[in-house]
């Protein structure tokens, strides 16, 4: 039962041309218009297509407007409100969920005595719906489209309606041509257009006829009505496996049609589009067949066999379209409709190969996009450094991690074992840079820390040692030096590096460049201001000294030195920041935030060490006894940091060991207590707006969260080995022949403790333990191995090292087991590496009696915070650049009350 | 989501009220089996295969009995049957009883929705119980109907009498067929097939229809099929792991067609657009891991957990992530870009880094922003990339692809991994 039409079809069909399926008289409603892609889709629609839609509806939020650049268009609640507000239309567009679609077909059709034609972009409608919406149209007279369509659009008249042909900027897709389009596939039909043009052919009519076991608007009425549009000349179609609809289509005009799916033969059920069932007789392959048939061609059209007959031409690669269908068209002797615009070739617009040897067809330069991409490409290459997504970062981090299997942690990708071979400025680029150090990066860190290493004549030494005298342990004393490092301080530097980057962005510039004129960068007046000054600055002269005596350029240096005047500490720090950042910043591997933001954490780390120092250490042209002129031009931030340490300018070999030391206790990951209190301190700032994050105050609340027991334990092991060793008259201990015998010296305390431990364990008491020996994961085997302890002590032999202490501790373990004290070896744990590591170096101190029992506590808690400092910057960063404001809190029912 | 045979087929017969062959299932006891022969005389043993498969008779897995010990040996010879059909390998988990209905006629019916008539159809024929493809057209009628109307009685009987069918099984089938429309429509059906239908004469010799072999298959976007509570686990049989995970995400915002190509590919494809994924999967062929159609505009949150669920099966073994689509219309190029390059993130923090090239091709709303995301990821994890604008050939761009994969094996995998642990120190 339907209500006739046109043509001679067993069905109702209304169009009789394809012109007639989109113009600019239809007058729109669209079904759910507040829906989320409705309201994406629907005002460029409307824009694009003259102002069409009349109304939308949304149940429930009628009276408001969809805006748009012809105004607003009303939401009503239904249908039937706003026919009975005046307004008219015939066509209806249904972006309705699956469950509604066939409802709003219903209310379209009862209560719209003018309604014409339905566009139902809803996906997945059931075949039961389909049916019966089938049924509603036909016995009244009306024409639909999809389901599961992205609507049709005619270049000509320039509308489009029921869904997005062409996106959020049809004009870029739908150009006035002769070719009217079918497709299967909504993408492919913008696709298929934009492919056109290339080859110089534009559109009339498309259509995205939709993909369901229903296709209400399909190949046989599409042939009907291209028949009859004088504006096309021929048509292209896009054909899936599945369905009579194009054995059935009857055409008179040239059509190129794009068979797909060959390989769902293979397949034993549905894939992709629904009516897309292999077998049956309507798989792709017959498809071919059944239009090579109409065509009278016995062969798929390639451009190596370009086999096609004036009727058309089978393709199944879509971009075999154009040429394709410029081969039929010639022997119908018809021309393109315009110049051709453009080509398909592989344009790629973004790449990079990371310095891999490629084979030469993927090592294709990048080229410029088309417009207006190339501008888009240009704007977004002018924001420099990494966006990243914002989240939660309680008890989370993007920097560190702990393997829970091998308990060994790991920054931004290195585990400390490695980072235990690195110096501490390495390991600084590998916190905050999140990269590989090489020797340039090395020497400006080191001088960048080293310029701010000497507190003399500073309130913040007088602060520190203030603080020293009330009894205040490192952490803290750290910490009142960290007070006054305040943003105030680091602003200029910040605001000199902000000015470096904006000038540079865009100019294509190498970090190495050393040929460019860059004279032709002048800085603008204000950043000129901060970067260079008319009188000659000491302090920035000795650090210009220093970059000269590593032999350190680059391009911001000598951009710096180009500027004329007097370089500036600022300036200077403003030239090696923008040295450490520029190739990371390009790379997007860093924020534009962390960039601007690392002359503080610079100058933080200088004042963290310097003040570690004691107030002796600072005089006006030394540091720890090392001239300030050398510890720009030569000394290491680790030599710094250990210089700090023990007063006085460390030698070479105790170099390794302590940054062996300082890698070792990088990160524990951010459950660590100290991570979480530099975290805190971030959240609480406000993370969203990262240029109001107070690092020092970060780092203050890393340094609040180290005490006695985290990080001042360090101290358990040393004391514990100093009783051991006391009276044994051991000199060196890094020296094999130290002439301890260590097997009787380990028996001897394993059986002591052994008989202790039996005694305690009759009387009750609480179990004497042993520092530095076993670990809750490495244990129960028969010898337990910690396989950090063993990566380290390995090294060590590599490198011909020596540890008395380790060797003691190795030795204890096995005389446990034997004497009966453990029921098997225990594991010497990481722990044992700091205590032994730092205790050979401070032996010889000790035993002069310049270091003394607390002298040594005071080393052990300040290595701790030396190694986790780095560490917690790089958390800090991390929490600036992704947390929300106040992410630490922790939700009230996760929170309990003890009585 | 097929389903055949008289196990199920008989229950969901009871829907519709239509007489189906008396059955036992794979756990009948001896004694249940023997009084069905002793009710019937003659039972049919057929292995039970979860989901469609092909013709079981000619392949000799049909087995017949008129006593016990016949009936335990086709069963020990069916219970655990292979079948192939095409690529495909079933192997049967037990076998059903079925009672022998003598007859004189058979009639072979189903509906379907017909893309030539567009609209529901009957096809019918008292000429059945073999394969229809195998009649001549002109022993079969094929009427359409109209869904608001159903298949009523005198659509069945119109049917009947075109195809002179004998008059004593028109009233029975009239009586009895339309109630199989409801059957069909209301419980979310796209396919009914009762082939055969045989005619058993009652004591007086007036005929009931009486279905003794049963095909359907159901519509996996309607929430009808839920009405029959039937097990989910009945139509699980074609799906993998992964395919199963993706399919908990479908809902009709976005599409998330998944199917896995080749479990030992090298490319993973998470393609846009059925279009898309047609070249692609042609294309690529045994060297894609899966093929899928993400498109239709998906939410960030869906389009990351897709992610997520694609990177965790299939990155480690890919050479490529070849992140492709044609032009979209709607489709946010920006939210989905970002939700893949946040799940890869993610991967790769809890995962550590993996030697891959990606490559990208596509088109459609903030495209650049978009691009600008992935790059960014791919800056920050190390990967090297290329990415494609609408303007290059598709085809073109999955041969770049093919060739990425082809330098990967090549040894380019291994220059990656050794980038990867140098940058790690």
């Amino acid at each position: 039962m339907y209500k006739k039409g046109v043509g001679d079809f067993k069905f109702f069909v209304g169009i009789s041309s394809l012109a007639q399926i989109a113009t600019r008289s239809d007058r729109v409603c669209v079904l759910n218009i507040l829906g989320g892609e409705s309201s994406d889709v629907t005002p460029v629609s409307h824009e694009y297509s003259g102002g069409n839609v009349v109304f939308g509806t949304s149940p429930g939020k009628g009276g408001s407007f969809v805006e748009t650049a012809l105004g607003g268009i009303p939401v009503y609640n239904n249908v039937l409100e706003g026919l009975a507000d005046g307004h008219r239309f015939t066509c209806g567009v249904v972006y309705l969920p699956p469950a509604a679609a066939r409802h709003g077909v219903g209310e379209l059709i009862r209560v719209n005595p003018d309604m014409r034609k339905i566009f139902i972009v809803t996906e997945k409608i059931p075949a039961h719906d389909a049916r019966e919406i089938r049924a509603m149209a036909q016995s009244n007279g009306v024409d639909i489209f999809g389901a599961n369509s992205l609507g049709v659009a005619d270049s000509w008249n320039h509308v489009r309606i029921g869904g997005a042909l062409g996106g959020n900027t049809p004009e870029e897709a739908l150009r006035k041509g002769s070719i009217a389009l079918l497709s299967n596939s909504g993408n492919f039909t913008t696709t298929i257009a934009t492919y056109l043009r290339m080859a110089g052919w534009g559109t009339t009519t498309l259509i995205s006829s939709g993909k369901d076991v229903y296709i209400h608007y399909a190949a046989p009425e599409f042939a009907f009505a291209l028949a009859n549009d004088m504006r096309s000349k021929a048509a292209v179609l896009y054909v899936e496996p599945g369905g009579y609809y194009e054995l059935d289509a009857e055409f008179t005009k040239p059509v190129v049609a794009c068979v797909v799916g060959r390989w769902k033969s293979t397949l034993t059920r549905a894939v992709g589009h629904a009516g897309a069932m292999s077998g049956g007789g309507d798989d792709a392959a017959t498809k071919e067949r059944w239009f090579m048939d109409k065509f009278g061609v016995d062969e798929v059209y390639t451009p190596e066999n370009p086999v096609c007959s004036r009727m058309g031409a089978v393709v199944t690669n879509i971009a075999h379209i154009p040429a394709a269908l410029t081969a039929v068209m010639a022997q119908n002797a018809t021309m393109p409709d315009f110049a051709p615009e453009g080509s398909l070739d592989l344009k790629p617009w973004f790449g990079r190969a990371r310095d891999l040897q490629l084979s030469s067809e993927l090592d294709l330069p990048n080229v410029v996009a088309m417009a207006p991409y190339d501008e888009q490409i240009e704007a977004l290459n002018r924001q420099v450094g990494a966006v990243l997504p914002r989240q939660s970062m309680k008890d989370a981090s993007g920097v560190s991690q702990m393997d829970p299997v091998t308990q060994v942690s790991s920054l931004r990708g290195m585990s400390i074992l490695h980072a235990a071979g690195h110096p501490m400025s390495a390991n600084l680029i590998r916190a905050l840079l999140g990269r590989n150090a090489d020797e340039r990066d090395l020497a400006l860190v080191d001088i960048a820390v080293g310029a701010h290493v000497n507190l003399h004549g500073t309130v913040t030494l007088a602060a520190v040692e203030a603080a020293r005298q009330a009894g205040n342990t490192p952490n803290t004393v750290l910490a009142a030096a960290l007070a006054l490092v305040g943003p105030a301080r680091a602003q200029q530097a910040r605001t000199a590096v902000h000015g470096f980057i904006d000038l540079f962005t865009g100019s294509g510039l190498s970090v190495d460049d050393t040929a460019s004129d860059l004279t032709a960068y002048p800085a603008p007046e204000e950043l000129r201001d901060l970067v260079v000054g008319p009188e000659p600055d000491p302090r920035a002269e000795a650090m210009v000294a220093g970059l000269a005596a590593r032999g350190v350029t680059s391009m911001p240096l000598r951009w710096l030195a180009a500027q004329g005047g007097h370089p500036r500490v600022t300036g200077v720090v403003a030239a090696i920041v923008g040295t450490l950042v520029w190739r990371s910043l390009a790379h997007k591997e860093i924020s534009r935030i962390t960039a601007e933001e690392l002359p503080w954490w610079l100058e933080l780390f200088g004042t963290m060490i310097g003040a570690a120092a004691p107030v002796s250490a600072h005089t006006a042209d030394t540091f720890c006894g090392i001239p300030m002129t050398e510890v720009l031009a030569r000394a290491s931030m680790t030599e710094l940091a250990a210089a700090a340490l023990l007063g006085e300018s460390p030698d070479a070999s105790l170099l390794d060991g302590f940054a062996m030391l300082t890698g070792l206790l990088l990160t524990n990951g951010p459950g660590a207590i100290t991570a979480q209190g530099a975290k805190g301190a971030v959240s609480a700032d406000g993370p969203q707006t990262p240029e109001r994050v107070q690092l020092n105050k970060a780092m203050i609340g890393f340094l609040t969260h180290a005490g006695y027991s985290h990080g001042g334990n360090g101290f358990e092991g040393m004391a514990f080995l100093l009783e051991r060793f006391r009276g044994t008259g051991l000199t060196d201990p890094g020296d094999p022949a130290h002439g301890v015998n260590l097997g009787a010296l380990a028996h001897a305390y394993a059986a002591q403790f052994a008989a202790h431990k039996v005694a305690s364990k009759e009387a009750g008491a609480d179990r004497m333990s042993i520092p530095c020996i076993n670990h809750p994961v490495f244990k129960g085997k028969d010898v337990n191995i910690d396989p950090r302890e063993e990566f380290v002590r390995l090294s060590m032999e590599r490198r011909g090292e020596y540890n008395v202490f380790h060797s003691y501790y190795r030795e204890l373990v096995v005389a446990l087991k034997d004497e009966g004290a453990t029921a098997n070896v225990f594991c010497v744990n990481v722990d044992a590496l700091i205590a032994t590591g730092l205790l050979k170096m401070l032996w010889s101190r000790y035993q002069a009696g310049t270091f003394t029992e607390h002298d040594l506590e005071n080393a052990a808690f300040t290595a701790f915070l030396f190694g986790r400092m780095i560490g917690c910057a790089a958390e800090i960063d991390d929490h600036q650049n992704r947390g929300r404001n106040m992410d630490t809190r922790t939700p009230q029912k996760a929170l309990t009350f003890v009585s | 989501m097929n389903l055949t045979g008289m196990l199920h087929g008989a229950k969901l017969l009871q829907f519709a009220g239509f007489p189906a062959a008396e059955i036992l299932g794979p756990a009948a006891s001896e004694e249940e089996i023997k009084e069905l022969i002793s009710r019937h005389g003659e039972i049919i043993i057929k292995p039970v295969f979860k989901g469609g498969i092909g013709k079981k008779g000619k392949a000799g897995l049909i087995g017949r009995a008129k006593d016990l010990p016949t009936a335990l040996r086709e069963k020990e010879r069916l219970f655990f049957a292979e079948h192939r059909v095409g690529t495909t390998v079933a192997k049967a988990n037990g076998v059903t009883y079925e009672a022998m209905v003598p007859a004189e006629h058979e009639v072979y019916f189903s509906l379907t929705d017909s893309t030539h008539f567009r609209a529901p159809t009957m096809t019918i024929t008292h000429h059945g119980g073999i394969a229809i493809e195998e009649l001549d057209k002109s022993l079969v009628a094929q009427v359409p109907f109209e869904a608001l109307t159903g298949m009523r009685a005198f659509v069945v009987a119109n049917a009947l009498t075109q195809l002179h069918a004998p008059s004593e099984i028109v009233s029975p089938l009239v009586q009895h067929l339309p109630s199989l429309w409801e059957l069909f429509h209301e419980f979310g059906m796209t396919t009914l097939e009762l082939n055969p239908i045989r005619m058993r004469p009652d004591k007086r010799g007036r005929l009931t229809p009486v279905a003794c072999d049963f095909k359907c298959a159901f519509d996996r976007d309607d929430p009808r099929v839920d009405r029959l509570g039937l097990p989910r686990s009945l139509f699980s049989v074609n799906y993998s792991d992964f395919e199963h995970e993706v399919n908990q995400l479908r809902t009709y915002q976005g599409q998330s067609d998944v199917y896995v190509i080749n479990p030992k590919g090298t490319i993973l494809a998470p393609t846009f657009g059925g279009g898309a994924n047609s070249l692609v999967s042609e294309m690529l062929g045994d060297d894609a891991i899966i093929s899928s159609d993400f498109g239709g505009n998906p939410p960030y949150e869906k389009m990351k957990e897709l992610s997520r669920i694609c990177y965790r099966y299939w990155l480690a073994q890919s050479n490529v992530l070849f992140i492709i689509g044609g032009k979209a219309n709607n489709t946010d190029i920006f939210e989905t870009f970002r939700a893949m390059a946040d799940a890869l993130r993610e991967h790769v923090a809890a995962n550590g880094p993996t030697p891959v090239y990606a490559v990208v091709g596509r088109g459609g709303p903030n495209l650049i922003r978009g691009m600008g995301v992935l790059r960014d990821t791919f800056e920050a994890l190390k990967i090297p990339y290329k990415m494609f604008g609408f303007d290059s050939d598709m085809s073109e761009v999955i041969n770049y692809a093919r060739a990425a994969d082809a330098w990967m094996k090549a040894g380019g995998r291994e220059q990656i991994a050794r980038q990867q642990r140098a940058m790690a120190g």
